[in-house]
């Protein structure tokens, strides 16, 4: 049989698939009906993952730079120049940019690798906060820091909401989950700033203005109080912190809403009070790069809280990732001040665990994310990116030393050192942690080509030289270790992984019944300030994810079939586009893919305008995806960005 | 027409396998899913799996081949380009008759009049097919509306019946017949005959119980498709619930559409690679001056059901695009696999 089982390695959904190996080559892809999650379907990109695995543009061998150019080297050498390079400077001027792509154990490893031996916390995801205000806010509502639902459950969910995510685009295969409970009777409501496919195949739709999203949330919770909508024996029993909340919510006047949401506030009622009385609800949002701010996340999770949505079957609140392994890192302490589990490196205990284990006394000062560093990152280590656009680009040139590490050619490279190449996910083991906490395991399928060492192997390689001491003979031992440090991975082992996998915590979804302490609401403000036009800057400019271009993805681009997608955009807005209401395009008097100039107090970009009627007037929308665009004039809004991509810019859109 | 006692019916696929690559069903074990692949071990090969979640058709037309290599001579000036055929013999054995149409529609395709391709014709040529009738249809199958089911008619060499504890075999080639006179395989009679038509007639019968509304009416939506009289509404309502992930095409054993990449491999190498096509792509039908005449997805999608089930495309295939396997139903995520398109179309009428 020629059919080896895995996990899709691109979205946060993880779904199972068949690769087609044949002479330890990936020769397609076929769908795995057996699969609790994706139950036989794949989405566009999870079907050409083959053309990805056997794309000329890997990384061959390991190379140094020398007058300027990158020469091959062997990993011996690659490794000590590396590991002379890191040992010059001082610990705090090193950072490590991790991926949410690696798997657990290396992700595991390259955070050992950076405390424990070359004793730095700077080290993160690009996509830091993002998912991390998620995991914040439920860890410390509930104790579990992940998402508390099920997909396995979304059939068994009354109600649905789908807040400001396009699911149907960034996690296809949780879209269809949505949608085909929605066909058997589930009632899904979306609500967006944008028309979105979701939003077309729900029982009713709510278009909000930008940036209103909290306040929506914070009036449902009020409609509920008001209504005496509450679950409140649920809330006495499972819950804490409640009256703290309905304090907070006094203060809301409904006039308020309906000036900032801009929806129809009857609407908003409806679907409060079909939330309070449904048998069982569930909410979906994105989590990483474009999630929600922290409040937002707060209300959420409140609201679902207080409607008694929270522990029970058919019931959770949804961070939904975007990449496959986004949860894993933040589970594998990628994070300045997080160990494995979401332990703090504030907690002595914890420490006192890790050191004993790993013979080292830790620095439990937490780091910073090298995005963050400026000009104190001298030497720079970044492993297995996918994305095109470098945000701290110029921090990068300055620095001393540069490293990249990875199995695919990146834009990393331009400015590395020194390169190691690793061994793709098709060629070792490794598990992955999805959206929901499912931690599945991608076996080995392909012998890795000649002279590369698997991404474990190369990070043992460079504690060795560095004067470490690890005895890893494979990622299950890796993992072994990792189950005996981390409370939530305690049940992992590699050999009790099969089809479908385990859920971290042993939960396959967050239990009130079960909960060794109650749920706390989580602690909100009443600041519902919306950003706003001005007569300068009249429209609201929304960033976010198009069609087949994801996450800058460079993995995207070394495929064929997905690249000719992404290039049909491109061939009709070679330099991207701003999407507009035919109203506003009336008003500048221009048509599709007419040129348009976009001004905001902090830059300008010429682009294309694409008329569309999925935005509202007063709104326009940019693809997050043109080089030029986002490096020329996203990245001067670098305080705008912080907040994540669901932010808007008031901008001013003229005609050229 | 012969006998060939159930535990011997493997030794046709062992004797196959001295000449052919054989290909059959086999279940997956880790997963549980049966797959139609190449068998090193004839053991492997399971008749009573369920049909198969891949289709044959990878065999004749994979999901991604290079089909020709360029190698450039810097030094002389030189361009070799290779075709670069797999030209080994294939058998498939236990084909289901759906798989088996589905084959004739890309022989139709591929082979036609006009036109003859010669990676496939590789593929094809001296190919060998054993098919197996299928006694109970599996539960999203309707090949009995779509003329393809559930025993094969044509295009078999061998074709296998299961009759309790023994398979009948027909021949419908000389290359058939030779192998079961080979195999020394002993006469039926005009009982066992009437014993596989007892079979048949079971099978279709049972097709009530599953065939639910919607699969009866598939040459009424036919003749709706062809005239263009269903309303825009429907294929919007269709177009919505498209999430465009090609699934529909790569599962089905008549689509045929494939797109040409040349990947460089080298300072001086380049590949051309075949990779599967979709219909629900937007760039699958973008013209090179930027045009798209089917631009929205719900005219992608309108596109698939008329080359599914419309008279003009059965002129090209002398019979319906669909062979009424289902599987497109299995792996859609939007809820618009072919028989549910029929049953909206079908409400529509009614309306």
């Amino acid at each position: 049989m020629n059919y080896k089982s895995g996990i899709c390695t691109f979205c946060g959904t993880g779904c199972g698939h068949l690769l087609d190996v044949r002479d330890d080559k990936v020769c397609g892809v076929f769908p795995m009906q057996n699969h609790p999650v994706s139950k036989g379907r794949l989405c566009v990109r999870g079907w050409n993952v083959h053309e990805l695995l056997n794309t000329p543009e890997k990384i061959t061998t390991p190379l140094i730079r020398k007058d300027g150019k990158l020469v091959e080297a062997s990993y011996d050498e690659a490794v000590s120049y590396l590991v002379e390079k890191l040992k010059k400077v001082s610990p705090d001027e090193i950072g490590f940019l991790a991926s949410p792509r690696s798997s657990n154990e290396d992700n595991y490893l390259l955070m050992r690798l950076a405390r424990s031996v070359f004793n730095t916390n700077n080290i993160s995801l690009d996509c830091d906060p993002g998912h991390r205000i998620s995991l914040d806010v439920l860890h410390k509502g509930t104790g579990m820091a992940g998402m508390l639902g099920s997909l396995e459950e979304i059939s068994r969910a009354d109600f649905m909401l789908v807040v400001g995510i396009d699911i149907t685009k960034q996690n296809p295969i949780i879209g269809s989950e949505i949608h085909m409970a929605a066909r058997k009777g589930s009632r899904v409501f979306t609500i967006d700033t944008r028309v979105t496919q979701i939003a077309r195949l729900s029982n009713g739709f709510l278009q909000i203005q930008p940036g209103a999203y909290k306040i929506a949330i914070a009036y449902m919770a009020k409609v509920l109080l008001d209504e005496n909508l509450a679950d409140v024996d649920f809330i006495k029993k499972h819950t804490e912190g409640y009256d703290s909340f309905t304090k907070v919510l006094s203060s809301l006047k409904e006039s308020e809403v309906v000036e900032k949401t801009g929806v129809d506030i009857e609407v908003l009622k409806t679907l409060a009070r079909d939330l309070a009385l449904s048998r069982s609800a569930m909410v979906f949002y994105s989590s990483g790069i474009s999630g929600f701010d922290r409040e937002t996340v707060s209300y959420i999770y409140n609201l679902y809280l207080m409607a008694g949505k929270i522990g029970k079957e058919g019931c959770g609140v949804n961070p939904i990732t975007g990449i496959n392994n986004l949860q894993g890192s933040k589970d594998m302490g990628i994070a300045p001040d997080l160990l494995t589990g979401f332990q703090k490196l504030s907690d002595s205990a914890a420490v006192d665990k890790f050191n004993k284990e790993w013979g080292v006394k830790l620095n439990t000062q937490a780091g910073k994310s090298p995005n963050e560093m400026g000009s104190k990152l001298r030497a720079f280590v970044a492993v297995d990116h996918d994305e095109t656009i470098i945000r701290n680009v110029d921090d990068i040139k300055k620095t001393d030393f540069v490293a990249y590490i990875g199995s695919y050619q990146n834009g990393f490279m331009d400015y590395a050192h020194v390169v190691l190449p690793v061994a793709t996910y098709a060629e070792t083991d490794g598990t992955f942690t999805n959206t929901e906490r499912r931690v599945q395991l991608a076996k080995k399928k392909v012998e890795p080509p000649k002279n590369i060492l698997a991404c474990w192997q190369v990070f043992s390689k460079i504690a060795e030289k560095a004067g470490a001491t690890w005895s890893y003979g494979s990622p299950a031992d890796v993992m072994k270790e990792i189950a005996k440090l981390t409370p939530s991975y305690s049940a992992v082992s590699h050999d009790k992984l099969g089809i479908g996998g385990v859920k971290t915590y042993g939960l396959d979804r967050y239990d009130a019944e079960k909960a060794a302490n109650k749920a706390a609401f989580a602690p909100v403000d009443a600041n519902f300030a919306v950003p706003l036009a001005s007569e300068e800057y009249p429209v609201l400019l929304l960033i976010g994810e198009s069609q087949h271009y994801w996450h800058q993805n460079n993995l995207m681009k070394k495929t064929h079939i997905p690249l000719r997608e992404y290039n049909a955009t491109l061939l009709l807005y070679p330099q991207g586009y701003v999407a507009i209401s035919p109203q506003k395009a009336k008003e500048l008097n221009v048509r599709d893919r007419f040129p348009v100039k976009i001004v905001s107090p902090y830059g300008s970009m010429e682009t294309l305008a694409q008329v569309t009627d999925k935005v509202k007037p007063n709104t326009a929308y940019v693809a997050y995806f043109v080089d030029e665009m986002v490096t020329k004039f996203f990245m001067e809004h670098k305080d705008v960005l912080k907040r994540g991509e669901d932010t808007t810019i008031p901008v001013r859109i003229v005609k050229v | 027409m012969y006998l060939i006692n159930k535990s011997q019916v493997l030794d046709i696929a062992k004797e196959l396998q001295k000449e052919y690559q054989v290909y059959g069903p086999v279940m997956e074990k880790e997963a549980k899913q049966c797959m139609f692949v190449k068998v090193d071990d004839i053991a492997e090969l399971d008749l009573n799996a369920p049909i198969p979640a891949k289709p044959p058709k990878h065999a004749l037309f994979p999901q991604f081949e290079r089909i020709m290599s360029y190698q450039y001579d810097k030094k002389n000036q030189k361009v070799e380009i290779k075709p670069d055929f797999d030209s080994s013999k294939k058998a498939l054995f236990g084909l289901r008759s759906c798989d088996l149409t589905g084959v004739l529609c890309m022989d139709r395709f591929f082979l036609g009049q006009e036109f003859v391709d010669d990676v496939y014709k590789n593929h094809r040529k001296n190919m060998f097919i054993v098919t197996n009738t299928c006694n109970v249809p599996f539960k999203q199958c309707f090949c009995v509306c779509t003329d393809s089911g559930p025993s094969a008619q044509e295009g078999y060499d061998l074709n296998l019946t299961d009759l309790g504890d023994q398979y009948l075999v027909e021949a419908g080639s000389d290359k058939g017949k030779a192998l079961a006179e080979k195999l020394g395989l002993k006469n039926s009679d005009d009982s066992h005959k009437k014993a596989k038509s007892e079979v048949i007639d079971k099978s279709i019968n049972a097709f009530d119980a599953i065939a639910k509304d919607n699969k009866a009416w598939i040459s009424r939506v036919v003749n709706r498709v062809t005239t263009g009289l269903i309303d825009e509404k429907v294929w919007e309502y269709i177009g919505n619930q498209c999430i465009e992930c090609g699934a529909c095409s790569f599962v089905c054993p008549s689509c045929t559409c494939f797109n040409i990449v040349d990947p460089v491999t080298g300072p001086e190498t380049a590949d051309r690679m075949r990779t599967w096509d979709s219909c629900s792509y937007e760039g699958y039908s973008r013209m090179a001056g930027g045009h798209n005449p089917r631009k929205p997805v719900e005219d992608r999608r309108s596109k698939r059901f008329f080359c599914k089930l419309s008279y003009s495309q059965s002129k090209k295939y002398l019979r319906p695009g669909c062979v009424g396997c289902g599987r497109c139903q299995w792996v859609c995520p939007g809820d618009i696999g072919l028989p549910n398109v029929v049953t909206y179309i079908r409400r529509d009428i009614q309306k």
